[in-house]
């Protein structure tokens, strides 16, 4: 095969990796506080691209992802506030329901104020264009996607369990109660969690913008794939989701050049195998 | 009273990482007895008894039942070999009628043939005889429809022991039937208990001493994870390990 | 007393249950009726998971697409009579739950719904590059509708009409296996995994092995609904295998009412006939889809049947009822499966 090619390949899934694994994080933090799949995890994604794309005609480039994340942040904290914390004291399902219908709800509002039709749209100015990395030619605007959303990774893990105030997320992950007990305002915890949690999806959207475009589907056409990252990584496990979307960015890239039609279809052929060899996960407990 | 005992532990052992909550606790419980389990809170009791039901694998040791070693079966083997158990807490099924509970627990030990499940629930009379009795027995005869959830502590824990009895099982696991009843509905506990005495082998932990020291054959005293002592209810009065263990070093 | 009450009550609403069947096709158009009929066998099927077991499955249009294909497949190419093609559908339905169940069965609770959704996305995804088999986004085309041979008659079905009489039937027998299924004692057994499952185990059952009969018995009537469907538009659209219509399924068992023999079958002629009537007036009707989901979830969780029963206690008194979905506060322990 082309090695300029199959470098291109290799790129193009570290990229998408790394979205997948922010997406994975991002997700793993809501369910691991709330116990329930986030289904609005795809929506709030698709939602962050939109409103990037809206901010950035008035603001600017990084106006608009700006925008888009604060946006995004504060939805997923009414969403929490006004849904989720009502359907503390029922079955987690419910709580699954809830966001599987505003899934819907923020889908349809998008094509009702943005239309139906996709867009595209360029890099900034001082992205576009291609670097020279000997073995193949590869859009700026991509690496450095790729390299802030792996160094906002890492600082998220680093977040999550080297500062106290990720200490406090992981206590009201563990045990609410207790934590609760413990004179931690757990509810403020959850709500900030789960908007940081939405600010990620959201950001992740506005930044592949230049990347994929925008389109009234993207929202449900990412979800699955969140989910594939974070029951691969195992299912509360931070890193295992990191190092899930890498895997999972870089086998449905490879399979595109490799065999096309089997790219989307591979992915959930290995979360299947993962599952299988190993039930709980790449690096998840038990 | 010299046979093989119907129930025996050796060595049990369980430990949670650096944790250890129960220590090589070896005991025997004889046919148609009542043998009591004590010791103070967080001594490795109920512990003791997951070890022994199947809802936690013992890290050493060996559980023996009608000398058949069942040590790591998982908990939904027990009630078809004969053991069955009741919870510290209420662990029955809140949307279920009571009549529902019961009949359950008193079905799984007569699942039939697949065939057999083509016929209704309601059409197996033998086990809505069984369910009725049972009922009688713990009272609760009047609330057959009552959803498990509408009961009160009193009758949810009486609920508690008759689905256990369901099983039909010759040795009882008891975890603290009298928990949080009043004065009274505790006595009914008591006389409910002791109607069980002949009938059914029953290895009892119980906080209240008067009813334990009442109504024990056999007494083993657990602190700390370990057994400490063991005995008649006189021995285990007298003992001084025990006596050190529930009132402190200063005696 | 109450209970001649509760009989006539059931028979009150079987009969009830008839007369919709007959009077429906002059209420909506005889397509429409045969959809609300079909779905409601897949929302019965996941009501016997769900509202009777506890296995919110996201992914119950794996069975019904499979069925679906394969009943659409052996039309085309081997000219099958209908009733084997019934049976067919039926049976792959089951096989695949059982195959798939076996897998998603190990896990519980989010887990358990993050897996029937993936295994539903890798199904989708063959179905839609697969397209020498299954004709990918333009779905398979050419379906016919095989008469209905029995014994020497031979009852020609092409009409929608004469399809609904059909669909219909289907649907009465599979009703009246979903009951026997839940009057048996499998009801009483898949209700206490759902309370309790520790419990369970406790007294006896295998929870494993009981949630699996469960997951493969609601596989197979999913593949009848599955293969109905195949032959209503002549095509077999690739949305057969979508989560949407998964999550229609699920839609329809939640707003009919869970745990309920009944609320599934209110919960699909619902969904059809509001989404068939808000479509022609507006497209973007899945927003209103979703704002009926999330009311529903946060003041009706009962669902139709909720509804209706509160109605008929506000007419003729109050009687002992279940809320479903409120968590208990005694001794019982929602499953986790997650932690930092």
């Amino acid at each position: 095969m082309n090695v300029s090619l199959f470098a291109g390949a290799i790129l193009n899934g570290l990229v998408t990796g790394m979205l997948y694994a922010l997406m994975g994080v991002g997700l793993s933090l809501i369910l691991g506080l709330l116990n329930i799949p986030n289904f609005a995890h795809g929506v709030l994604y698709a939602l962050g691209a939109y409103v990037m794309f809206s901010g950035a005609k008035a603001f600017g480039f990084l106006g608009g992802v700006l925008a888009a994340v604060a946006a995004i942040a504060v939805v997923g904290a009414a969403i929490e506030y006004l849904g989720v914390r009502r359907l503390s004291r029922v079955h987690p399902d419910y709580t699954l329901l809830l966001t599987f219908g505003l899934s819907l709800i923020l889908t349809e509002t998008i094509i009702l104020v943005w239309g139906p039709v996709g867009i595209t749209f360029q890099p900034p100015a001082l992205l576009a264009g291609g670097v020279d990395l000997g073995v193949t030619v590869y859009p700026k605007y991509r690496l450095a996607v790729m390299l802030f959303t792996a160094a906002l990774v890492l600082a998220c893990y680093l977040f999550v369990t080297r500062t106290r105030y990720g200490a406090i997320i992981r206590a009201g992950i563990e045990d609410k109660d207790t934590a609760a007990a413990l004179g931690i305002n757990i509810r403020l915890v959850f709500t900030l969690t789960f908007a940081a949690g939405a600010g990620l999806a959201g950001l992740g959207g506005a930044l592949m913008v230049p990347v994929r475009g925008l389109l009234s589907t993207m929202g449900l056409d990412i979800l699955p794939f969140a989910f594939v990252v974070v029951v691969l990584g195992g299912l509360g496990s931070l890193p295992g989701a990191i190092l899930a979307g890498l895997l999972v960015g870089v086998v449905q890239s490879l399979m595109t050049v490799i065999w096309a039609p089997g790219a989307d279809a591979s992915v959930f052929a290995l979360m299947t195998l993962g599952i299988i060899a190993r039930p709980q996960g790449l690096l998840g407990q038990r | 009273m010299i046979g093989e005992p119907l129930l025996r532990t050796e060595g049990l052992t369980c430990d949670f990482g650096a944790l250890r909550a129960v220590n090589r606790v070896t005991l025997s419980v004889q046919a148609g007895t009542l043998h009591s389990v004590i010791g103070p809170n967080g001594s490795g009791k109920t512990t003791l008894f997951n070890l022994i039901s199947g809802e936690l694998r013992p890290t050493d040791g060996r559980v023996y039942f009608e000398g058949r070693d069942i040590t790591g079966l998982p908990s939904h083997r027990l009630p078809h070999l004969g053991l069955a158990r009741c919870f510290q807490r209420t662990n029955v099924f809140p949307k279920l009628t009571t009549y529902e509970n019961v009949w359950v627990a008193a079905f799984a030990g007569r699942t039939p043939g697949a065939l057999g499940f083509l016929r209704r629930a309601s059409e197996f009379s033998a086990v809505d005889t069984e369910v009725r009795r049972i009922l009688g027995d713990i009272g609760l005869a009047h609330k057959t429809a009552a959803p498990a959830e509408t009961l009160s502590h009193g009758q949810q824990r009486a609920l508690e022991v008759g689905v256990t009895l369901a099983s039909s099982p010759r040795l009882v696991l008891l975890d603290e039937p009298t928990q949080g009843l009043a004065p009274e509905a505790t006595q009914q506990m008591t006389q409910l208990v002791q109607r069980l005495v002949g009938r059914y082998t029953i290895l009892l932990i119980e906080h209240k001493m008067r009813i334990v020291m009442s109504i024990s054959d056999r007494i083993s005293v657990m602190a700390v994870g370990e057994l400490i002592a063991e005995g008649t209810p006189d021995e285990v009065r007298e003992n001084r390990d025990v006596q050190r263990a529930y009132l402190g070093t200063r005696r | 007393m109450s209970r001649l009450w509760s009989r006539n009550e059931a028979v009150l609403r079987f009969v009830l249950l008839l007369a919709a069947i007959v009077v429906l096709p002059l209420l909506v158009r005889p397509v429409v009726a045969s959809e609300i009929w079909i779905f409601a066998i897949a929302a019965m099927a996941l009501n016997l998971i769900f509202g009777y077991t506890g296995m919110l499955s996201f992914g119950q249009a794996t069975f019904f697409g499979l069925a679906a294909y394969t009943a659409g497949l052996m039309m085309i190419h081997w000219q099958a009579p209908l009733l084997a093609v019934l049976a067919a559908g039926t049976l792959v339905g089951a096989l695949a739950a059982a195959v798939l169940g076996y897998v998603c069965i190990q896990r519980v609770g989010t887990y358990f719904i993050m897996l029937t959704f993936g295994f539903n996305q890798m199904f989708f995804f063959i179905a839609y590059k697969w397209t020498s088999v299954t004709g990918g986004d333009d779905g398979l085309p050419g379906i016919p509708r095989p008469p209905l041979a029995l014994g020497p008659a031979s009852i020609r079905l092409d009409s929608s009409l004469r399809y609904y009489v059909f669909v219909a039937a289907v649907f009465l027998l599979a009703f009246y296996a979903m009951k026997r299924i839940v009057d048996s004692p499998l009801g009483v057994i898949f209700q206490s995994i759902r309370e309790n499952p520790g419990r369970a185990a406790a007294v006896g059952y295998d929870v494993k092995r009981y949630k699996w009969i469960a997951f493969t018995i609601a596989g197979g009537f999913t593949g009848s609904a599955g293969v109905l469907y195949s032959m209503m538009f002549g095509i077999v659209p690739l949305e057969s295998m979508s989560w949407i219509i998964s999550g229609d399924i699920v839609f329809m068992v939640l707003i009919g009412g869970i745990g309920n023999l009944y609320g599934p079958l209110l919960g699909a002629a619902a969904f059809k006939w509001l989404s068939e009537a808000i479509s022609v007036v507006w497209e973007r009707w899945p927003l209103i889809l979703g704002v009926a989901l999330v009311l529903v979830v946060l003041f009706l969780r009962g669902g139709l049947v909720e509804a209706f029963t509160r109605l008929r206690d506000a007419v003729g008194g109050p009687r002992a009822r279940r809320e479903p979905g409120e968590r208990v506060a005694v001794g019982v322990t929602a499953e986790r499966e997650t932690g930092w």
